[in-house]
């Protein structure tokens, strides 16, 4: 064996042990656990913060407008369809304020006449219809009437 | 001495050789066998992965397009709300009369809803299609990350660890559906940033036995999500009760997103 | 960032998907295959004297080998920078997940570095670094009794066995140096949801671009750096290198060819995206400046210069314009498929905008500086380890300086 040879071997294998110690540091123990990924990361996905509660979790405070949803037109229209993600006001109840939009413009989201929507939902024309007025000084959201 | 030396020498170069390969050998081993490991034990808690293997139903023909869904989605998980991050989308198809060719929008991806643009009688056709990923069986996505910081759960779910993704974008160039993005610089959730985000099915809301935030929001029950492996499921009726297409079937993904109600010809 | 985002919507064509108006993959990564290229170009112009016994070539075999480590280590770095988590970059090499094309980026490149370039380079400056060694002093001389490692036999018998190790790492280095670059190729031709990327012939294609791209450049490089040291052009040597460049461009063109005529032959989904995109959104880039000024042009120059009708003088005019063209029309081609693919919408329903920022990290003058690294490498390399043919300036002195340090 030439001096060259070897000393370049050596050079090399220095370079390879060097990458398998800085390796076993640097790969995270829980990779591999369960496939070809860092095992930690599914349970750290599990965990991240729910924000929408389900409508359910309205039931204990707003009984009457729970009970009257549950009856009505909208029971498959959730809560935070409208009021939007809500699992902060129940964890704190008292200090967190809940906004709702009752503008024409967000019920005609649903209910603005659009060909595209499926024939049957009840669509009305939210220039012509109603005077201007919002649409929950005549419909009660909760429990909507309409013909 | 110089005998011994390049005796040394010699013997030192047999066995780094040997030590490299068993330890890439052991560590390989290790990665194998955990596929069976996965199968006796799980991550987290009360959950077991195992018990569960979930499906997604779309109902076009329920749809409204109020884009609820859209905005619940961004707020669930904290994406951008620039119009250019999407983990889930509504697309409108519009057929008009005397023309062949269909027309598809998605204005903001639906979140503001969608305005009126064509008069109903020039219209032949139109629906509203929602998407979203399609957690495919056999997903591109997963094939292609260079560093395995995305991956499918055990419980059928295309995941991504913020923690390890390079952002080198490959999967977004190799989804077929355009269901992912590059989180941006400035987005909200500060670990996240500059990695690749797409749809969990809200993983952290169905891991507790909640529905996905889209599902939980539409008014007129459009999405519908389910666990195949619970016989009781209603998505287990629904599957066998109605003819359903998948997105891009000749991509050979396998999605788990099953669509009722659309032209599968057209809509891609 | 989000600025130019903006602009973008405004200039989409159609209906894309709403995560496609940003184009991910930017210009570094139309630089890095374009680099890729060079690299394994210039390797198999070193080769063709060494396994094809290319005799005529031999004034650029050292050169070529040069060119190839100075683009070599400048190739990682649009990867690198254009990464969202440059940090974690390692990963690729510790965690390589085996079923991605890119994943073997980092051990392709380290066989490539490692096993081929600079054991070749190495083993064949031996002779002359070791020279060097024992003439040079200071921190150069310094340098050299370093890269000898010790080793200052440079017996007939040790030359000789050196030569033919050489000539062992250069029939491994070709296979690699197409591996190299025939597997950037596959990492767009993998993709199946882009017709534009998705084809078997993708690698096969990037590889002859590549040669075309390499084979130029070592020409450029030659007839600029015998020009700057005042010397005469060895136009043997030139005009080989030149019909090689035809050769690999006639090849190139007809695998182009093929390629486009079979996406439009078969007629899948999204072909009328695909002839729209040719057509309209890269009709500059890609019909005008990669196909006709890039390739159709300079195979007229190669052609014209063959047919023996034109003095030295005027092919030598000929080639610099054939070369230039070449390289402009690769990067057109690099352009095309990175930013072409990207613009197409997996919807085959509309195109996004790539809008090319000038500054900042993804922008043109980073693309720019980057492209412009391996050229000053260059000149530190070909400094350090002169590769041209005739004796240097050592010789003349050798007699002197081999008496007074008579050490090794």
């Amino acid at each position: 064996m030439r001096k060259i040879h070897v000393r370049v071997a050596m050079v090399y294998i220095v370079i390879a042990i060097i990458f398998l110690i800085v390796r076993s540091f640097i790969v995270p123990p829980s990779f591999g656990e369960y496939g070809w990924y860092r095992g930690d990361s599914v349970s750290e996905i599990m965990n991240l913060s729910v924000k929408h509660a389900g409508s359910y979790s309205c039931s204990n405070c707003h009984q009457t407008e729970y009970k009257a949803w549950t009856t009505g037109k909208h029971s498959t229209v959730n809560c935070e369809s409208c009021h939007g993600p809500l699992k902060y006001h129940v964890d704190d109840p008292g200090g967190s304020k809940v906004e709702v939009n009752a503008t024409r413009e967000f019920c005609g989201l649903c209910h603005n006449e659009n060909p595209s929507r499926p024939e049957g939902f009840p669509q009305i024309n939210l220039e012509s219809h109603g005077n201007g007025f919002t649409c929950v000084t005549c419909h009660n959201p909760h429990y909507p009437w309409f013909d | 001495m110089k005998s011994t030396r390049r005796e040394f020498i010699k013997n030192f170069g047999k066995i780094i050789p040997v030590v490299f390969f068993g330890l890439s050998f052991k560590k390989f081993i290790e990665t194998v066998s955990a596929k069976e490991n996965a199968s006796t034990h799980h991550p987290g808690g009360d959950y077991d992965w195992n018990q569960h293997y979930y499906a997604f139903v779309v109902d076009s023909t329920k749809c409204i397009g109020c884009g609820r869904c859209v905005v619940a989605c961004k707020e669930e998980n904290d994406v951008p709300k620039e119009p250019f991050y999407f983990r889930t989308w509504v697309e409108r198809y519009v057929w008009l009369n005397g023309e062949e060719e269909v027309k598809v929008d998605s204005p903001n991806g639906g979140f503001n809803g969608f305005p009126v643009i064509y008069d109903e009688k020039e219209i032949r056709k139109s629906y509203y299609v929602p998407k979203l990923c399609n957690q495919c069986d056999r997903p591109p996505c997963v094939q292609v990350c260079p560093v395995g910081a995305t991956y499918k759960t055990n419980d059928g779910v295309v995941l991504v660890d913020e923690k390890y993704c390079i952002g080198c974008r490959y999967c977004i160039q190799a989804c077929p559906y355009g269901a992912r993005y590059l989180y941006p610089k400035h987005g909200e959730r500060e670990p996240r940033r500059n990695t690749a985000d797409k749809c969990t099915w809200c993983y952290h809301r169905i891991t507790k036995g909640l529905k996905p935030a889209c599902v939980e929001v539409c008014p007129v029950g459009a999405r519908k999500f389910g666990d195949l492996k619970n016989p009781d499921d209603e998505i287990n009726r629904i599957l066998d009760e109605n003819r359903v297409d998948v997105l891009k079937p000749e991509a050979g993904t396998r999605p788990k997103v099953f669509y009722l109600g659309i032209d599968g010809a057209e809509v891609r | 960032m989000s600025e130019l985002l903006w602009q973008a919507l405004q200039q989409v064509q159609g209906y894309v998907y709403p995560n496609e108006i940003e184009v991910n993959w930017s210009i570094l990564i139309v630089f890095y295959p374009y680099i890729t290229g060079l690299v394994a170009g210039a390797f198999i112009v070193a080769s063709l004297e060494r396994v094809f016994k290319v005799e005529a070539v031999k004034p650029t075999y050292r050169l070529a080998l040069l060119t190839a480590l100075a683009f070599l280590l400048a190739a990682p770095l649009p990867l690198v920078a254009h990464l969202g988590h440059p940090e974690r970059a390692l990963e690729i090499m510790f965690t390589p997940h085996l079923s991605s094309a890119m994943a073997g980026f980092g051990f392709v490149y380290a066989w490539y570095l490692l096993i081929v370039l600079l054991l070749e380079i190495g083993y064949d400056y031996r002779k002359d670094v070791v020279k060097w060694a024992r003439t040079k002093r200071g921190l150069k001389g310094f340098l050299y009794r370093l890269l000898t490692m010790g080793d200052y036999d440079i017996s007939k018998e040790a030359l000789k066995k050196d030569e033919k190790l050489v000539g062992i790492i250069t029939v491994i280095g070709l296979p690699s140096a197409a591996f190299l670059h025939g597997y950037v190729g596959f990492i767009f031709g993998s993709v199946k949801a882009n017709p534009w990327w998705s084809s078997p012939l993708m690698p096969i294609i990037f590889l002859f671009s590549a040669m075309v791209s390499g084979i130029a450049l070592v020409l450029l490089i030659y007839m600029a750096s015998t020009k700057l040291r005042g010397k005469k052009l060895d136009m043997k040597c030139t005009d080989t290198l030149a019909g090689y460049l035809l050769y690999t461009y006639v090849l190139d063109l007809s695998l182009e060819f093929m390629e486009i005529a079979h996406l439009v032959y078969v007629q899948e989904e999204g072909i009328d995206a695909i002839l729209t995109l040719i057509n309209d959104r890269l009709f500059l880039s890609f019909i005008v400046i990669q196909i006709f000024l890039g390739t159709i042009v300079p195979i007229f120059l190669l052609v014209m210069a063959k047919t023996g009708l034109f003095r030295a003088t005027i092919r030598k005019i000929f080639y610099i314009f054939a070369a230039l063209l070449a390289m402009i029309g690769v990067l057109a081609m690099r352009w095309n498929v990175v930013i072409g693919g990207q613009m197409l919408s997996k919807s085959f329903r509309g195109f996004s905008t790539y809008i090319l920022p000038i500054f900042g990290i993804e922008g043109l003058l980073t693309a720019v500086a980057i492209f412009i690294l391996p050229f000053v490498l260059l000149f530190i390399f070909v400094k350090v380890l002169p590769p041209w043919e005739e004796p240097p300036i050592w010789e003349s002195t050798e007699h002197q300086a081999v008496e007074g340090n008579g050490e090794g």
